[in-house]
This record gives C-alpha cells, structure tokens and sequence, in this order.
C-alpha cells in the first residue's frame, strides 16, 4: 500500500513538472502615444487545442460616462455582462461584424445585458445615447493574454512550454507579431515597440 | 364648428410654458465631458435627457451631478459650513473654468425679394445674397452649488443689433424652481428650432405691433417645476410668471400694467420629465428617440403701452409634441385677442411640423403654417407657408442646413416671399 502511493506521488510531480512551463513578461514602450497601457498581449491560436470558456461571465461597468474597464480580453465563447451603475440610461452596441453588430438596446441602473462572443473578435463596444464612450472586447482563442499596465509592463502567467506566436493589439498602435518559446522551467521575456 | 373644435382643444390642454433663454451651451459639455447629443436631438433641440437635465437646473437627475461632474469645481466653502449656518455664509461653488461658449451663424440667401433687415429702405431684390455672419453669441449657464442656476446670452447680429438676457434661479426642487430675470412662455420651440425661419406663432403681433411671443414677458419673476408622471416615465411641467412686458429695450417697465403668463404639460410614456431610469429599459435607444406624447397648453396677458393708448391682448394655445421611433411631429395653435383703443382683433396662428431621423447626422423637416391675423375680416385671406429642410450634423457641434420658404398664399406669392437659405452653426 505504501508503494503505492510513493509510485502515485512520483507520477503526480512527473506530470507537474511535465506540465510546467513559465510566465512570458516584458515591456512595451508606445511610440506616437502617451503611453503603452490597455495594449493586449495574447498568444495566438494553438493549432489542435481549444479551451473551455470560463462558466462565470466577466463584467464590463458603464459607470460616469465611461466603460470601466476600457479593454476588455476575453476567451472566445465568454459571456460579457454590461452594467450600467449610472442614473441615466445605457446602450451598448457594436458596429463590428465579427459579433454580428448587436445592439443590446437600454437599461436603467443596476441593470445588466449580456453578449457572448463566440468568435475571435476585435470589437468596438459604444453606447449610442452617449457618444463619448468606448470600449474594445478582444475575444481570443487562447486563455494566455493579459493587459498592460499604465507603463507598459505585462506578464501572462502560467503559459505552458512550448513556442507560440505572440501578438500586440492597441486600439492605436501596431507591432508586428512575434514567436515566444516558453522554456520548460523559467520565464521568458519579450519587449515590444507599439508604432502606428 | 372650426372654432368650436379649436376652444375645446384647448380647455383640453389648460396648460403652460416655460421662457428658455438657451439653445445649446457647450461650457455644459466640458463640465460633464460629454457629447452635446446627449442633451440635444439636433442643437438647440433638445432629447429627453436634455429636457429632464433642464428641468432639475441644469444638472444630472437624481442627485448625480456632483459624480458626473468631472471638472472640478471651485469650492466657495466646504460642505460642513451648512452646519455652521447662520454664523457662515452657504457654501457653495462655481465653475473651475469660465462657464462660457460661443455660437455663430452664417446664412446664405437665394430667392426673390430679399431685404436687408438692418435698413429702414427698400431696396432692390437681390438674387443671392450672402449673410455671413449673421449673429453670434456668448452663451453661459451653469449652477453655484446644490440649489441655484443660471443661464444667460449675449448676442450680436448684424453690426448694430444686441441683446441680452439672463435668468438665475432658485431651486428647491426639480418640482420648484423661482427664476429671476428675463422670463416668458416660450411655449413653441421658438428658441430650439433647428430652422432659419421663425414660427409663425411667435411672430404674430398684438394691433399695435408692441408685442409678439418672441420676445417674452421682459424682465420678471416665475415659478416653474417639472414632475414624474404615474408609473414609470412621462411627467408634468408648469410655470407661472409675471414680468414688465416687452418695452423699448431697457428693462424698466413702460407701464404699470404687468405681464401674467402660465404654461403647463403633461408627457405620457418616454423618459420622465425630471429623469431616472426606472422602467425605461427597451428594445434600441438612441439619443434622439423618446416615444411619448405631451400636450400642453399655455395663455399670456398683458399690455402694451403706445403713446398714450393701451393694447390689451390675450394669448392662448394647446400643443402636441409626439415621439415615434425616429419620428417627431409638433402641432401648435395659438389665439391672440388684442384691445387696441377699443377696437378689438382676434386672431389665429397654427402650425404643424415633422421631423426624421434619417440618419443621426442627417434629419428631414417639413412645416406647415398657417396665420389669420383678424379672423373677423374675410377681405384678407390668412397667410400660409411651407418650410421643408434638411439638416446636417456635420460634428456635434457644427451643424448645416437647407431650407425652402414657399409661400402658399396668394399675396405671399404676389410679393415672391419665396426663399431658399443656407445656415451654418457652430458652437464651442
């Protein structure tokens, strides 16, 4: 019995450790803008895996006039809830084909609507009773992405090992993609310059 | 019959209208960091968040001014010297920047018959004819802290014509306001009209000529409120106001004879009258749609001294305001009787206007109007007049339009009143 379960815990750090890879961090330094926060780093599609979406929906707040948070990543297939925590009355719609250019109609205070993206996506989310407002849902095949500081400064935690083709997405800048390997054991670092 | 249909509809409508200096203040933009479409449909006009935005003076419904503020204030005291108070002065604040905007107007002009307002002779008609500038003006409004607002201009037009006026108001509640200051029912959309051509209801004048809605009551006092209907949306709106009338440009009275003018409406469905967003979740939404429907109705009286004669006169009208989808069509009637030395007029105005939201930036607009300024005297046939137009938003806040004037009358016609007019706008 005692073997046993000696054999069971080797397979299992075997299996951890099989698994692990690193955190791919860096810094991006923008060119043509005050600076490099809410860019998205994302890794691109893996051929021949997909990943679950996650069961509970993420919030996008339409709070004074503003969408809270201003970029918004997502896997493909999550649900976005949109609240309006104003007195006034919200929209929220997007022009942009990939999410079939919905249009959520309005809700008072302390209500929510929601949308699925089920498609990768870079859209546009606006609110048509104020037209100052906006906000970007990136809807990506891979859960590894994240958003960069005010600085510039991102990590994607948790990336399994392996090379991958690393993208940069800025409402107004541009950098061209790049292949990552994610090391079996370490980080990885990868700066970027975002130009228009 | 006609008549019979007209009185009735309006003990229908006993209602009346608020004085609106304002046509649209872009210093309300950069204080909330908003779009002018949030409070207009097409400036000046407003949409119905502008109207509930109004009707809780000049700030957001529901107490949320001070976080929908977002350029800082300059505080005139902290909050806790309400405490203090009687031994410190209220504290309040004001704009942390000038609350001041600009608004200009340029016309071009093509039709028969045109003259230059600004000269006493008749000159020769002039084919085309370009007007730029026509007017512009420094408008300001704003509030000094939880219960007083103001709003005011100041306008040029032409080298030799200004005016100003301004109000500042007390305000208890949104169902409470007291205003001082230049007051008046301006129950048509006069002073929120999208076109270059005035109203017809506003331009009728008393026997003598001393007076016409458009320039209100002078200087004086209301009382005016606005309120949430039964359920969710609509609502009510009333005002009660006295002032000098209208004299010879200065603001001292003429007379000892008062103006006394009242308007009150009553919205059913659409955004309510003083805001909040209960129950109005739906389908769409865009900033210039509020299905609903108000009626109102609105009287003034007052005198009008010349030499030393009185004109008497009475005004009394109903109004429809009614909100489709991206439909809006006003109807308005109006009757004025007028005492002058003892020779009585009765007169009748009335018009009916569409509006279509084509697209946001590109609004459709048509208008009948019809005047009869002595209905007792068949010699003379009422005038009437067609005013279709095309509204541009090129930007927010730069707006141009294409209108028409095509008399229908017969002496309309005869005298070639028909013209066409190019208007820009721009405001900042």
């Amino acid at each position: 019995m005692k073997n046993y379960i000696i054999i069971i815990l080797l397979l299992s750090c075997f299996v951890r450790f099989a698994a692990f890879g690193g955190d791919i961090v860096g810094k991006i330094k923008a060119k043509g803008a005050p600076n490099a926060g809410n860019t998205v780093i994302y890794i691109d599609k893996i051929e021949g895996k997909t990943f679950k979406p996650p069961a509970k929906a993420l919030l996008m707040d339409q709070k004074d006039l503003t969408f809270y948070p201003h970029v918004l990543p997502v896997l493909v297939g999550t649900k976005v809830e949109f609240l309006n925590s104003d007195n006034v009355l919200h929209n929220v719609f997007s022009p942009d084909e990939c999410t079939g250019k919905f249009n959520l109609g309005s809700w008072p205070k302390g209500q929510k609507r929601n949308f699925t993206f089920n498609k990768p996506c870079v859209a546009v989310m606006l609110c048509n009773v104020h037209p100052e407002m906006e906000a970007w849902v990136l809807a990506v095949e891979t859960p590894y992405y994240t958003v960069t500081d005010k600085n510039g400064n991102y990590t994607i935690n948790d990336v399994p090992a392996g090379t991958y083709t690393l993208r940069v997405w800025n409402e107004k800048l541009k950098a061209d993609n790049v292949k990552v390997t994610v090391p079996d054991k370490g980080n990885v670092t990868q700066d970027f310059l975002i130009k228009k | 019959m006609k008549r019979g249909i007209f009185t009735a509809l309006i003990m229908i409508v006993f209602f009346f209208a608020s004085y609106s200096i304002s046509t649209a203040i872009p210093s309300f933009a950069r204080k909330y960091k908003t779009s002018c479409v949030t409070c207009h449909y097409a400036y000046p006009k407003l949409n119905a968040f502008g109207k509930a935005f109004k009707n809780n003076g000049y700030r957001y419904p529901q107490g949320q001014d001070p976080e929908m503020t977002k350029e800082e204030p300059v505080k005139l005291g902290v909050e806790s010297y309400k405490r203090v108070w009687p031994d410190a002065i209220w504290p309040s604040d004001i704009a942390g920047n000038l609350p001041f905007s600009a608004h200009a107007i340029g016309r071009i002009h093509y039709g028969g018959n045109f003259d230059d307002p600004t000269t006493a002779t008749v000159e020769e008609d002039k084919l085309l004819t370009f007007e730029i500038p026509h007017e512009f003006e420094i408008l300001f409004g704003g509030t000094f802290g939880d219960n007083i607002s103001y709003i005011g201009e100041m306008e040029w037009e032409h080298e030799s014509e200004f005016a100003y006026e301004f109000a500042v108001q007390y305000d208890f509640e949104p169902e409470l306001h007291m205003k001082f200051g230049s007051v008046g029912i301006h129950a048509s959309p006069e002073h929120l009209r999208m076109t270059r051509e005035h109203y017809n209801v506003v331009e009728l004048q008393s026997q003598s000529g001393k007076f016409r809605l458009r320039e209100g009551a002078g200087a004086g006092v209301e009382i005016w409120g606005a309120g949430n209907g039964f359920g969710d949306g609509g609502g009510f709106t009333y005002a009660l106001g006295i002032g000098n009338g209208q004299n010879d440009g200065d603001n001292f009275d003429l007379n000892n004879e008062k103006d006394i003018y009242g308007r009150a409406t009553l919205k059913f469905g659409g955004l309510s009258e003083i805001g909040g967003t209960v129950g109005q979740e739906g389908a769409n939404s865009a900033f210039y749609e509020d299905n609903s429907l108000r009626v109102g109705g609105f009287f003034h009286k007052g005198t009008a001294l010349v030499d030393t004669l009185n004109d008497k006169y009475t005004i009394m009208g109903g109004d429809i305001d009614w909100w489709f989808d991206r439909l809006n069509v006003v109807v308005m009637v109006m009757t004025m009787n007028s005492d002058f030395g003892g020779k009585e007029r009765k007169s009748l105005a009335y018009f009916a206007e569409g509006n279509y939201v084509v697209y946001p930036w590109l609004i459709t607009h048509a208008r009948y109007e019809v005047t009869d300024k002595d209905t007792d005297d068949d010699t003379k046939d009422p005038t009437s007049s067609l005013i279709p137009a095309i509204i541009f938003m090129v930007r927010a806040n730069v707006k141009c339009s294409i209108e028409y004037l095509v008399p229908l009358d017969k002496a309309s016609k005869d005298a070639n009143k028909g013209r066409f007019t190019f208007q820009f706008n721009f405001a900042f």
